[in-house]
């Protein structure tokens, strides 16, 4: 098995993200990103395609650049509020994870009502979620955080029950407080799993940060790509698709470095 | 013993019941002792009377979403695991598919509504394109994790039977696979109605999301938590019946 | 075993970036007052004036810090205006805020753009609705927010009820009416009415206009909530002499007043704005807002819209129109300054 040879962040047999980018595999990703974007540009002219159903890829960049304020403020407005609702929901969800692992009765009686609440569609919420906190970064981060902490629950909950019981009993047996259990032995094992949960947050955030901006705002990715779709500008679409997938993998990319900074003994248990 | 595997124990379940009735009198205290407007919070009390008076107009939008979400969603898992099986059985598109999945879903699936809107329209169509492609990456992953499970030495052994690729495939690698997948289909059911709600909110004919619509801009707000009440019954209904098809398939778990 | 210390430096590092952002968001003006607008649809040449003025800083010359927010397809100025989410809206029109007052929401209208209905519903010259009473039977496609109440009402004054023909909601596209699935479109002069004409010659389509049968309703509506219009009247009147200032110097400058919406939404079609600011212009300046300036109410014209949505069922029982439409805002501005 092949491990440090893909590009991209590639998934291992066990579904988790291996690789980061080590030096050679950018200059793959850049050469096979040059590939991509030369077979879609002679594609559209050799064959004729519309705009309606493609649009040629320099006519998109075009677009891009006559306009780039737009498209960098929106990159950064979503990326702000996509950041906010990930990092409170991923912390909300690892501290509700901990109290569920320690509390069974509370979490019995919460956890069906966590299960529910995400049949909920968040997107319905937004109408009320804008009218209860206004047309501000708040709003957008709480749908953010709606969408990101149940996996994060889940997840530590999954990471702290398969710690061994016996290493936890063995230190218990040298005087370890539960303080120092948690911090020592629970946490760090139940680590790789809650950054499974953490990868996935991090394009759901991004989910509600765009969601969210389809209601009223005024700067942000979602609000170009709902003025596109009004306007029926078929290259703005792709424009504002193709900047929200840079901003998704690179989020995605950033979380999967830091599981291979902090998870360091290896994806394979 | 985890309360995500296996059935609760009777001790859970009621604990679960009881969590959910707490809820319940708190949001009901709450809305009625502040007098919060409808349009802030209504009172449960008053959104169940409203389900149960406008029962056949939400009945009609969630059979309607749930065509959608149906439809999309087979559609989707037939896709993911066509792919995951087509990998499987030619390795070599495995470098090239992989990135490529992957790259289209580095856009969040709902982003993709208003191309998908624009082209297929506001009927059916854009919304079981739209749940197909959010099922299928998802079915379409785990169906690959379980299909690389797969211990060499037991392709191997059959081969020495003289078994072919698709007597392994069918025989081999899709029963070990199937735990796995069957664990990305059920995620994919409540995400299935999600994405046909949210893409009928920009655009539809009926369904939950149309009615949510509707009455957002007739300023009933009772209306539309009766219609969210629904939808997540509705993902709840069809989570439980893709368990009961589970359960009838890994018999032997 | 877990280096404790990198996991700590990685949740401060994660921390401290977004703190670092939240706090480098604009900071807050001590002098102004800070409020918002929010529009009934995304930024367009429709609300140029608005943003002319924000542009210009009229706002903040009557101390206003004033942000303006688009609407969309999911969201309805009334509701916003009454929680208290937005200070000002300009909202549907006459017919949301009867239907808005009607539902309990504290809102007042202080002053209405549009003097004339701004759309008209379309259909082929050659197709089979030559009259009213032919929509019958026919697939009608319209807005739910607003459009609506105004077939229901003509339809109901020719004696057809809704269950008689067949009301879609209207696509993002004017093509399905393009290509025939439609047989009956609404159509706003400003924007469907260019894009249909674009790809249909004009002669080849007939126009049914509201006005030809005896009523107006007056569209584009800007609302505060009742507690606003009691606590802060300078506010509202400081907004409203800053917005027809603005308003103003976008008839007077078109070119420059596109320029400054097209900076908010870039991929707008330039040609279609300026076509639409001249119908919008249009609109703004009929009936007696030439002689009363803009933003005038027309009390007749509110009256026969209320009481034909009150004949027609569209509004349950009576709107008390005096609560309604407070013009005292409007009036405490001179008229020259009011009148183009």
């Amino acid at each position: 098995m092949t491990f440090g040879s893909r590009a991209l962040p590639s998934l291992d047999r066990g579904g988790r993200a291996l690789t980061a980018f080590p030096a050679g595999g950018v200059l793959r990703l850049a050469f096979a990103l040059a590939a991509v974007a030369v077979v879609w540009e002679a594609s559209v002219v050799l064959f004729g395609i519309k705009p309606h159903s493609l649009p040629r890829l320099s006519s998109i960049f075009q677009a891009m650049l006559a306009t780039p304020r737009a498209y960098i403020d929106g990159f950064l407005r979503t990326l702000t509020e996509t950041l906010i609702g990930f990092a409170t929901g991923g912390a909300f969800g690892i501290l509700i994870g901990i109290a569920f692992f320690r509390l069974r009765t509370l979490r019995e009686m919460i956890f069906p009502v966590f299960v529910v609440s995400q049949t909920i569609p968040v997107i319905a919420f937004g109408a009320l979620v804008v009218l209860w906190f206004g047309n501000t970064l708040v709003a957008k981060a709480v749908i953010a955080f709606y969408l990101t902490f149940f996996p994060v629950t889940v997840n530590t909950l999954l990471g702290l029950e398969s710690v061994d019981p016996r290493q936890a009993a063995l230190l218990r047996s040298f005087g370890a407080s539960s303080r120092q259990l948690l911090l020592r032995l629970q946490l760090p094992t139940a680590l790789p799993q809650i950054f499974v949960a953490l990868r996935l947050a991090s394009s759901l955030s991004l989910v509600g940060a765009i969601v969210g901006e389809w209601f009223g705002d005024t700067t942000g990715l979602g609000v170009l790509l709902l003025q596109a779709m009004y306007n029926e500008n078929f290259v703005a679409i792709w424009a504002a698709l193709l900047v929200s997938a840079l901003l998704g993998t690179g989020f995605y990319a950033v979380v999967a470095v830091v599981e291979r900074r902090l998870v360091f003994w290896g994806a394979e248990q | 013993m985890s309360v995500l595997a296996g059935r609760p124990s009777s001790l859970a379940m009621q604990r679960g019941v009881v969590g959910g009735v707490l809820l319940v009198l708190l949001w009901e205290g709450v809305a009625r002792s502040l007098a919060l407007p409808s349009y802030v919070l209504p009172a449960v009390s008053d959104i169940f009377v409203s389900i149960w008076s406008t029962r056949a107009l939400l009945v009609e939008a969630a059979a309607y979403t749930l065509c959608e979400a149906v439809s999309g969603y087979l559609l989707g898992c037939a896709i993911g695991i066509g792919l995951a099986v087509a990998i499987t059985m030619l390795p070599v598109t495995r470098g090239f598919m992989l990135p490529a999945a992957t790259a289209v879903n580095s856009v969040p699936v709902v982003a993709y509504s208003p191309l998908i809107l624009l082209w297929f329209g506001i009927g059916i169509a854009s919304k079981i394109v739209m749940v197909a492609m959010a099922v299928s990456f998802t079915v379409f992953l785990s169906t690959l994790a379980g299909l690389d499970r797969v211990d060499r030495r037991s392709v191997d052994l059959m081969r020495s039977f003289g078994a072919g690729r698709f007597s392994i495939l069918w025989r081999l690698r899709l029963p070990t696979a199937l735990p796995l997948m069957l664990a990305g289909m059920r995620v994919s059911t409540v995400r299935g109605i999600l994405v046909a709600i949210v893409t009928e909110m920009l655009g539809a004919y009926d369904g939950l999301g149309w009615v949510i619509y509707q009455a957002v801009l007739k300023i009933d707000f009772i209306q539309v938590w009766s219609a969210i009440f629904v939808a997540s019954a509705a993902s709840l209904l069809f989570f439980g019946l893709l368990g009961v098809v589970e359960r009838r398939t890994l018999f032997w778990k | 075993m877990l280096d404790r210390r990198r996991l700590v430096t990685a949740i401060a590092l994660v921390a401290t970036i977004a703190g670092a952002m939240v706090a480098t968001a604009p900071a807050r003006s001590q002098e102004l007052t800070k409020a918002s607008l929010r529009l009934k649809w995304l930024a367009q040449a429709q609300f140029a004036g608005f943003y002319v003025a924000a542009a210009k800083g009229y706002y903040k010359a009557e101390g206003i810090d004033l942000t303006i927010n688009p609407g969309g397809p999911n969201l309805l100025a009334e509701n916003l205006v009454a929680t208290g989410s937005d200070t000002f809206g300009l909202s549907g029109g006459t017919d949301s805020v009867f239907a808005a007052r009607d539902k309990g929401l504290p809102i007042v209208c202080i002053g209405v753009a549009h003097q004339l209905t701004p759309f008209v519903f379309v259909t082929r010259k050659d197709g089979p609705v030559k009259t009213i009473e032919d929509f019958k039977g026919k697939t009608v496609t319209t807005w739910f927010t607003g459009a609506n109440y105004v077939l229901s009402g003509m339809l109901a004054k020719a004696g057809i009820t809704a269950d008689q023909l067949k009301i879609q909601p209207q696509q993002v596209s004017v093509t399905p009416f393009v290509e025939g699935s439609v047989d009956v479109v609404t159509a706003t002069y400003y924007n469907e009415l260019y894009a249909i004409q674009s790809r249909m010659p004009k002669d080849s389509l007939r126009t049914f206009v509201a006005e030809d049968y005896g009523i107006t309703f007056p569209r584009d509506t800007l609302i505060v909530s009742e507690a606003t219009a009691k606590e802060k009247p300078d506010l509202v009147k400081g907004f409203l002499r800053a917005s027809i200032k603005g308003w103003k110097d976008a008839f007077a400058d078109p070119k420059g007043a596109i320029d400054t919406v097209m900076a908010v939404a870039p991929t707008l079609d330039r040609a279609q704005q300026e076509f639409q600011l001249t119908e919008v212009k249009r609109l703004m300046v009929a009936g007696k807002a030439g002689e009363n300036g803009l933003f005038w109410i027309d009390r007749d014209a509110v009256k026969s819209a209320h009481d034909f949505f009150l004949e027609y069922k569209v509004i349950a029982k009576p709107v008390d129109l005096k609560a309604a439409y407070d013009p005292s805002f409007l009036e405490s501005i001179a008229v020259a300054d009011r009148r183009l």
